[in-house]
């Protein structure tokens, strides 16, 4: 019980570290003075001190949904696959669970964005709306398929089932359910050949755009929603991808457990440096491949067992 | 690891058919044999046939090194159009390459079961969307490709349906020249319409 | 004896590198040339060449008869190729040199007994045709040599596609031998995996249909055939189109000793498609080239399909008359597009002296004998096939699906019959005299061939006997 409660701490604190790190990596690479990891946790305790400011054309919505951003996701974290295979609570959710409450997420941030009645909250909105319609049916495919190799259809049991005995004969599906989810991991999280976190060009954001006029304590929250988010889907990522390790002693399997996901970050930082970001109207190419790999990966596995 | 190695050679090729820019589906192109190399090894090795383990070498530097760097090199040249919209859009090809996946899958369902069933599927799964590719596409190094990656599906079928022909290498060598003529033939149409 | 036969093309190799204009009037001697090993390989028994991988058999010889005769008449014809079209004399080299490596590889995939050397073949024949189309420096000649190109080289890849399918089918039951026709033919029975068979079948067929332009194809040929010089056309319905369709003779020959009912359904599915489109294309032809070559594809499909109904004796009749007729029409077409492309009306007067009547007297009979007016071959053939195919409709499960099928294609064969009586109406009656010229070469050609067609006429015998 106090390793489960510990486990889901020490994901809610260091989410943040890794994003910032994400961001170090690659002022590094491009011969910039690289920031602080911690910078995250120094931007969260600047905003909490600032005052919180609204439109005036916003209606309740507004204060309502940064709570509804935060909390599905804060959901999906107890729900996730432990890092160590004795945990206390393996959870019995499936993908349309997991799904479900990415979505409801999403869908409070999308009303955020058009509370506010500025033009960019709309286009924000309706590209994230575009973009999580097509990542929705791939994810569930990725994990539905994932979760048949498994033999179960639970995501925690699910990895715990890979950990103990891999499937070497179903390696082709395995591979592209990982390629499909990993474009699905950098789109659902705004990274650079889907978004750009960091720019506030009104031609490119899109996760920006929404949270354009919120401030002070809600922005903190919305900002610590996407870092919480990224966690999960790294996460999600090393259970399935990298099960190896979650027969160490607890504190170990977690150890274990923050370096993979630190590996994930580097490896989208890698990625962020090296490519463009796509235009929006080529979006859909990338994600059309996701979702036919994600097919892919269901169909060989259940019709050629391979 | 044969399996893995043919899965990846589907997916680059599923990747190429997305690409929209001449220079990348050039190098998906490289990689595509370079998977199909592998996987020619690692059948050579598992079945222990020399003459398969030659042509997956060669296949290694011919494909996936020589010809795309040519291929490059043509472009350079030529000044080709490097813009390469396929014709057929992206939200029609999410739904026809499953269902020729789909299609080929449940296709090669009645043949008695073997371990060489799969890959023939996968053979013919691989033929058929380079057909797309070449249809999908109006510019002519995009067709070649198109081409060489039928090619490569040609040789996948060999090799793992068989379990390695005696007159295969011929053949392939054969395959191999009716791919340089393409190539030169490339050349020619330049040269004819600068004069 | 089977060496001899690529001496021919060889020495046609070799002297195309001196100067063509001096010693083309002595390149159809040296092409009849190729008779002689014809006729030894008529006269032995031999049959099986270098470990089986050759096999000229009787079905090998008749066709690679006709093809001989083909080739002399196109050789003949070559000689006056320059009066008829604007070509330059590197390029009247070039096209001797590809005409001789294209006899080459029609020669091996005739007598190929291997499926992957028949496949050679036909790849050799397929390339050495892009750069004969490409002789002809126009931009839409251009277009098409590569889109020959293209579609050509799917057709192959798809044949290869099949054969290897095949083999791998055919393997765990024969053995490394299962590359040979005839052990295919002999072990049929012995294969368990005849659904892989199968399929290897559909690759190969839809591969030489494509190649032949049957359904949806139809149109690629006849693009292809109007870009290039006319002698192109030629050597491609007299003998492209006959090296592909041994090949399909062959397999289809095994295929239906394993599933004939499969192999009928896709056939006549095919041909009822391919015909269904090809009779109205062949209503709006408006010129000569177009209306021929769309007429070819009209009739591979009448000998695709004579052959799986168990015409063996019409099918052959029909390619050979076929072989004949349509290389003789392609060549005449120098002399009746010499007005412009779009001039049937008339196109059939004007002709002066005796190679004038002449001329004029043998396309008459040509155009004529193709759509099947007694006395020609193509009467006797269609009648045989047509009476094979009410043999076979009667023997199987589905009597009124095979009439009405049957009854359909007769009803398209009549509208390209009355196209073809128009256009002769049109040339012969109506339009005005222009004066055409005719030359000594394409006339002996059209003789040989109208020879020919008569010597045809009397061999019936010997046909009969072929399979």
């Amino acid at each position: 019980m106090i390793a489960y409660i510990l486990w889901i701490a020490v994901m809610v604190l260091t989410a943040p570290l890794f994003l910032s790190l994400i961001k170090m990596i690659k002022m590094w690479l491009l011969f910039k003075k690289p920031l602080s990891p911690l910078q995250g946790y120094r931007d969260f305790s600047k905003l909490l001190s600032k005052e919180v400011l609204i439109s005036q054309e916003a209606s309740a919505i507004t204060h309502i949904a940064p709570y509804m951003v935060l909390a599905p996701l804060v959901v999906v974290l107890f729900l996730l696959p432990p890092p160590s295979a004795k945990s206390f609570f393996i959870s019995f959710t499936d993908a349309f669970t997991l799904t479900g409450l990415v979505a409801l997420s999403s869908f409070f941030l999308m009303l955020l964005g058009l509370d506010s009645a500025s033009s960019f909250g709309g286009i924000g909105s309706s590209r994230e709306a575009f973009i999580s319609a097509l990542v929705e049916p791939a994810m569930i495919l990725v994990i539905f398929a994932l979760s048949l190799m498994a033999k179960n259809l639970g995501v925690a049991q699910a990895t715990i089932n890979l950990a103990h005995h891999f499937p070497i004969e179903h390696l082709a599906s395995f591979a592209f359910a990982g390629i499909a989810f990993f474009i699905l991991l950098i789109a659902e999280n705004g990274r650079i050949p889907v978004d750009n976190p960091e720019t506030h060009l009104e031609l490119t954001m899109v996760h920006e755009a929404m949270i354009l006029d919120i401030s002070g304590w809600y922005l903190a929250l919305v900002e610590s929603a996407a870092a919480i988010k990224f966690m999960i889907f790294a996460s999600l990522f090393v259970s399935f991808f990298m099960p190896f390790g979650m027969d160490a002693p607890f504190l170990v399997a977690l150890l274990i457990f923050l370096l993979k996901v630190a590996f994930v970050a580097i490896l989208v930082a890698l990625i962020e440096v090296n490519t463009a970001k796509l235009r929006l109207f080529k979006v859909p190419n990338l994600l059309g491949l996701a979702i036919i790999f994600a097919f892919l990966s269901l169909i060989s596995y259940y019709i050629l067992g391979a | 690891m044969t399996n893995f190695f043919i899965g990846m050679f589907l997916s680059t090729l599923i990747t190429a058919m997305l690409t929209t820019r001449l220079y990348r589906l050039i190098a998906w192109y490289a990689v595509n044999s370079l998977f199909l190399a592998l996987a020619a090894m690692s059948e050579a090795v598992r079945i222990q046939d020399e003459a398969m383990l030659i042509s997956a070498l060669l296949t290694l530097v011919l494909k996936s090194a020589l010809i795309p760097y040519l291929l490059k090199h043509f472009a350079v040249k030529f000044q080709a159009e490097r813009n390469i919209t396929p014709s057929i859009k992206v939200q029609y090809l999410i739904i026809l390459i499953p269902a020729i996946l789909v299609f080929t899958f449940y296709l090669i369902d009645p043949i008695i079961a073997g371990a060489a069933k799969n890959y023939i599927s996968l053979a013919i799964a691989s033929l058929f969307l380079s057909l797309v590719l070449m249809i999908e596409h109006r510019n002519v190094f995009a067709k070649v490709i198109g081409f060489l990656s039928l090619e490569n599906a040609l040789f996948l079928l060999a090799m793992t349906a068989t379990e390695g022909m005696p007159m295969l290498i011929e053949l392939g060598i054969f395959v191999d020249l009716l791919m340089a003529v393409v190539i030169l033939n490339l050349l020619f149409k330049k040269e004819a319409s600068h004069v | 004896m089977f060496e001899a036969l690529f001496l021919p093309p060889l020495a046609i190799l070799l002297l195309s590198f001196l100067d063509i204009a001096k010693i083309k009037r002595f390149l159809p001697i040296v092409s009849a040339a190729i008779f002689i090993p014809v006729l030894f390989l008529f006269a032995s028994d031999h049959i099986l060449y270098y470990h089986d991988l050759i096999a000229v058999d009787k079905l090998a010889k008749f066709v690679l008869l006709v093809s001989s005769v083909v080739s002399i008449g196109v050789t003949l014809a070559l000689e006056s190729l320059e009066k008829h079209v604007a070509i330059d004399a590197k390029d009247y080299k070039r096209f001797y040199r590809f005409f001789a490596l294209f006899w080459i590889g029609m020669i091996i995939s005739v007598a190929a007994n291997s499926m992957g050397i028949f496949w050679v073949g036909l790849e050799l024949a397929t390339l050495s045709t892009v750069y004969m189309i490409k002789t002809n420096k126009s931009a839409f000649a251009h277009h098409e040599a590569w889109n020959y190109m293209i579609v050509g080289t799917i057709a192959i890849a798809l044949i290869l596609f099949g054969i290897i399918l095949i083999y791998a089918a055919a393997k765990p039951a024969i053995g490394e031998e299962a590359m040979l026709f005839s052990a295919l033919g002999a072990h049929i029975h012995q294969i368990r995996n005849s659904y892989l068979f199968e399929i290897g079948f559909a690759f190969v067929a839809v591969g030489s249909f494509v190649k032949m332009g049957f359904f949806p194809m139809n149109l690629w040929l006849a693009n292809i055939e109007r870009a290039a010089y006319y002698p192109v056309a030629a050597l491609f319905s007299g003998l492209l189109e006959s090296a592909i369709m041994v090949g399909f003779f062959r397999f289809a020959h095994i295929a239906k000793k394993l599933n004939e009912s499969h192999l009928i359904g896709f056939t006549y599915i095919y041909a009822l498609l391919t015909l269904f489109i090809v009779a109205f294309l062949i209503y709006r032809a408006k010129d000569f080239m177009r209306l021929f070559s769309l007429s070819g594809v009209e009739h591979m499909v009448l000998i695709a399909i004579f052959w799986v109904s168990g015409g063996y004796f019409a099918a052959l009749l029909h390619f050979a008359a076929h072989a004949f007729l349509k290389p003789a029409l392609f060549i005449s077409t120098g002399v009746l597009e010499s007005k412009g492309k779009y001039h049937i009306a008339g196109a059939l007067r004007g002709y002066k002296g005796v190679k004038g009547t002449l001329f004029f007297i043998l396309v008459g009979f040509f155009m004529l004998a193709i759509i099947g007016l007694p006395p020609s071959p193509i009467f006797f053939s269609e009648i045989f096939g047509f009476g094979a195919m009410v043999e076979m409709a009667k023997a199987s499960h589905h009597l009124l699906l095979m009439f009405g099928a049957i009854a359909f294609m007769l009803l398209l064969l009549a509208v390209i019959f009355y196209k073809f009586v128009e256009v002769y109406q049109s040339m012969k009656y109506e339009g005005s005299e222009e004066p055409k010229e005719v030359y000594a070469s394409e006339m002996s050609a059209l003789a040989l061939f109208a020879i020919a067609l008569l010597a045809l006429l009397v061999s019936f015998d010997y046909i009969e006997h072929i399979v």
